[in-house]
């Protein structure tokens, strides 16, 4: 029997550092940290000061359903909300739910811009999805959000 | 400084005053991550991103961004602005190494 025992604890330390190795070695390539990490739901506490965001029709984001490319994604954003002196939209920002760091871009607006309005490129690491929140002057905050596909992730 | 290649272009050509037009500005720009690596040498590309950008209507500030990493290489913005007058539209950018650049580009509105 104690032979028995002893041969069986030899496999399974056998098989554990089989397991174990390839694991290690994973984590030594991993990729390093982005400096300025921050996850979606912690980025978009800090924006909304913890009140938290309301999905609207207001908010049109344009993406593409299907990016070939992870790398060039462009994203528009239109805001249907006057830009008057007292009543504009004060600020728009994009993120992405998946990548480390999830902020993309944030714009401060004025009611000199006439029309609430952003267009940029960004880059997704992988099939996520992209919000676009916009704070108006009332202390609101609303969003909308689109899932991009991404075949080729565009992050390292 | 270095000089960096930027393009400021307004849409659409022909504009009068009290038109709302979009201004695009593109900029030549590596923005590296800080999470790639290099292939020959295997260590890690610093980060190198533009991570403010502020555009001016006769030196009044009408839009401040704040750009993260995860935006493209060659990055390009797009925003909206009111003609009220001639006058220069600048675009003053900034990246995580301490380049200052900027831009400009005269507005000359049709008349009628």
């Amino acid at each position: 029997m104690e032979r028995r025992g002893f041969l069986k604890g030899l496999a399974g330390a056998c098989a554990l550092t089989a397991v174990g190795t390839p694991t290690l070695s994973l984590g030594a390539d991993k990729k390093p940290k982005s400096p300025n990490e921050i996850s979606y739901e912690k980025a978009l506490e800090v924006i909304t000061n913890g009140k938290g965001a309301k999905d609207s029709d207001k908010v049109h984001l344009v993406v593409p359903e299907i990016a070939e490319n992870g790398a060039v994604v462009p994203v528009k954003v239109t805001v249907n909300h006057p830009m008057e002196s007292n009543n504009y939209v004060k600020s728009i920002h994009i993120l992405s739910t998946k990548n480390s760091n999830a902020r993309c871009a944030d714009i401060f607006l004025t009611p000199a811009n006439g029309k609430a309005y952003f267009a940029t490129r960004i880059k997704l690491g992988g099939t996520q999805e992209v919000v676009a929140v916009a704070e108006l002057t009332d202390g609101t905050f609303i969003k909308a959000h689109k899932s991009v596909k991404v075949t080729i992730g565009g992050c390292g | 400084m270095a000089k960096r290649k930027s393009l400021i272009k307004i849409k659409p050509k022909k504009y009068k005053v009290g038109d709302i037009v979009k201004v695009d500005f593109i900029v030549i720009h590596p923005m590296d991550t800080g999470m790639r690596k290099d292939k020959k040498t295997g260590k890690i590309i610093p980060a190198h991103y533009i991570n403010d950008v502020q555009f001016f209507y006769n030196d009044q500030l009408v839009t401040k961004m704040v750009v993260w990493e995860s935006v493209s290489t060659n990055p390009y913005f797009s925003i909206n602005m009111k003609i009220t007058e001639p006058g220069k539209i600048k675009v003053v950018y900034k990246d995580n190494q301490g380049e200052v650049n900027e831009k400009t580009k005269k507005v000359k509105p049709k008349k009628g």
